[in-house]
């Protein structure tokens, strides 16, 4: 059998209309058949609640006599975007404060904005003759203000990866602290839950579709950027007006060392047009596959090492070679499945209507990366031949050497050519003022590394926080192939 | 079961087989331990050690009777008014002292808390604090 929205409409409005989460969808589904749940369940609710980067909200002020175009604006510190009319902007939640960056940023502001909190704005115009004013700085609350409209260009992922961490050093990233040698692991996604995950052909949501947006109503306003549908990676874009919406379904949040995000609550309701929805929206986790990636490879395409269900990722471990790592999510389930809770009562309680798409999500777009005008250079293109010496030779063999060549490193190997060591110009000056004669006591073993197929800028990033002047270039085996010092890099 | 951190001062190490001091006088006790985590820290040798909670006792006793030090135990506190339930904390967490509970809410246990700090930092809310 099939419905139509006006029919679920009308069921809605009469008070008679049956509602599940996609949770409860699923055991549904399994306990009664795909034709049975095709007939009895109306709509099936889904929810998430994690960090969206690509969040953010479009303020208007109203203006100031004398007016003013504002050239410059912060709001609590941070720098809103002004590119458009005087008294418009847009503050994005990943810009950081400049008082206290990777403590407060956009997404606190707009936590605070919506908690009534009094926020600070200051702004600086270069004045014109129909706005003459130059400076403001003045507090408001969301009250005061004309629009404060979310506007979000990338929300609800259909899925995301799991995130580990192969190097030898723990990583900071914007999927969490990940300790070095697959420490542990994070996912992002609520799963069966996502909206998504449970309309993957995209046949209901789409342009106009009314959602649980922040804990208000909002609207899906198109396909998200990078919205990448051929391998299930598709994105939204949704707006909703900031003054429905609560402090608990939108947290600031700051990522150690990468910066500021925002958690956003999204909950999309599927109405069971037919069967085929019915079927798609009882999908499990066991049935909901993503990759592990390895976040140790500071490039786009990171290796992927495996697939994993979120069945096995909700678990709290997953295997990988052969070993148990502990792995949790970024996302609060806890939340999502409150946001489908929420979005379910409201529809049965008659106060949300369903309505279709004036137009759905385009399944055939491409999802292109940036084109480079100037090539990306790598440690093979600028390497040049190491001065090496063995390990067990003399300091003063070593002294010549730097001599020599007239360098400043040494790379001690073994007699395999594995990289034993480091030796600076420094080492040696200091070996003399102490007196030192053993290469073994002035060596540095513990040296900082780098591979023919690293860009060159992470192998600068990589000297700069090290406070370091050069990277011995090495291959799998940690064999020397090479050296790579600042001087290449000036 | 409940995790306590002990070291055995260099000190005591005179020989290879000092090492398995802590070992031995635990099992002397005919109980069952679980090493967590074996390390070299600055005055000795570290262990992370899970025994039954109704032997900590004994076990306490008996390690200092060997002169072998048991750590006072650190401890972290959770603000829940600013914890959100994400998650991003539990995989950092060595002894499952932050697990989420059936429902996907943050649970913390303080016995099982060694006060490593891992977690502190993994905190997009600022939520975990040193106490
Ligand atoms: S400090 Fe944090 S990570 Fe360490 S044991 Fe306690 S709760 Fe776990
Ligand atoms: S990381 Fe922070 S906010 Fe997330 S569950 Fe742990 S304590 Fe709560």
């Amino acid at each position: 059998m099939t419905k139509t929205y006006s029919e679920i409409n009308e069921k809605i409005r009469n008070g008679n209309v049956v509602v599940l989460t996609a949770e409860e969808m699923i055991d549904f589904v399994d306990e009664h058949g795909v034709k049975v749940a095709a007939d009895e369940i109306d709509v099936v609710t889904t929810g998430t609640f994690g960090p969206m980067c690509s969040s953010g909200a479009f303020l208007n002020f109203g203006n100031t006599d004398p007016p003013i175009k504002f050239e410059h604006l912060w709001l609590n510190d941070v720098h809103a975007y002004h590119g458009n009319a005087a008294v418009d902007c847009y503050i994005g939640c990943t810009r950081m404060a400049d008082i206290s960056p990777f403590e407060y940023g956009g997404g606190h502001v707009i936590e605070d904005l919506v908690s009534g909190k009094p926020i600070r704005l200051k702004g600086n115009s270069y004045t014109t003759d129909c706005y003459p004013l130059a400076e403001v700085d003045t507090e408001f609350t969301i009250d005061d203000i004309n629009q404060a409209i979310l506007c979000n260009p990338r929300n609800g992922y259909q899925r995301y990866v799991c995130a580990v961490n192969s190097s030898e050093k723990t990583i900071y990233t914007y999927m969490g602290k990940l300790l070095p040698n697959f420490g542990n692991a994070h996912y992002a996604g609520a799963g069966s839950l996502s909206p998504l995950s449970n309309d993957p052909d995209y046949e209901t949501i789409g342009l106009g579709t009314r959602i649980f947006l922040g804990g208000g109503i909002g609207y899906v306003i198109g396909e998200g950027t990078q919205h990448s549908p051929s391998n299930r990676f598709g994105t939204l874009f949704l707006k909703g007006n900031l003054k429905q919406m609560t402090p608990e379904y939108l947290r600031g949040v700051t990522y150690e060392k990468y910066g500021t995000s925002m958690f956003v609550g999204v909950g999309i309701p599927i109405p069971i047009l037919n069967e085929g929805l019915a079927k798609k929206t009882a999908i499990s986790d066991e049935n909901l596959l993503t990759d592990v990636v390895d976040y140790g490879v500071p490039r786009r395409d990171r290796p992927k090492l495996r697939q994993v269900t979120y069945k096995e990722l909700k678990s709290g471990s997953i295997e990988l070679n052969g070993k148990k790592i502990k792995c949790s999510s970024l996302s609060s389930l806890f939340h999502s499945r409150k946001i489908a809770e929420t979005l379910k009562n409201w529809i049965l309680n008659g106060n949300f209507l369903l309505n279709p798409p004036a137009e759905t999500l385009p399944t055939d777009t491409i999802f292109k990366t940036m084109k480079l005008t100037s090539e990306l250079k790598f440690v093979k293109d600028l390497k040049k031949d190491a001065e090496i010496c063995y390990e067990d030779c003399d300091v003063k063999i070593v002294a010549e050497k730097i001599v020599r060549k007239n360098t400043n490193h040494i790379v001690i190997i073994d007699r395999e050519h594995t990289l034993k060591g480091i030796v600076t110009s420094f080492d040696i000056t200091k070996a003399i003022a102490e007196d030192k004669h053993e290469l073994n006591e002035i060596i540095t073993k513990r040296v900082f590394t780098t591979k023919d197929n690293e860009p060159i800028s992470n192998a600068a990033r990589k000297m700069k926080i090290n406070k370091i002047s050069a990277l011995p270039v090495i291959d799998d085996e940690r064999k020397v192939v090479g050296i790579i010092t600042s001087e290449e890099l000036m | 079961m409940t995790v306590i951190n002990v070291t055995l001062p260099f000190g005591l190490i005179k020989k290879v087989d000092d090492y398995s001091k802590i070992i031995n006088v635990i099992l002397e006790q005919h109980i069952s331990v679980n090493i967590l985590k074996f390390s070299t820290g600055r005055s000795g040798i570290n262990l992370l050690l899970d025994i039954p909670e109704d032997k900590i006792n004994s076990i306490t006793e008996a390690l200092k009777k060997n002169d072998i030090i048991v750590n006072k135990k650190g401890r972290v506190i959770i603000d829940i008014d600013l914890c959100i339930d994400c998650g991003a904390c539990v995989s950092l967490c060595p002894t499952d002292a932050l697990h989420m509970d059936e429902k996907g809410l943050l649970e913390y246990s303080l016995e099982r808390c060694l006060g490593c700090g891992l977690c502190i930092d993994a905190c997009p809310r600022s939520a975990i604090e040193e106490t």
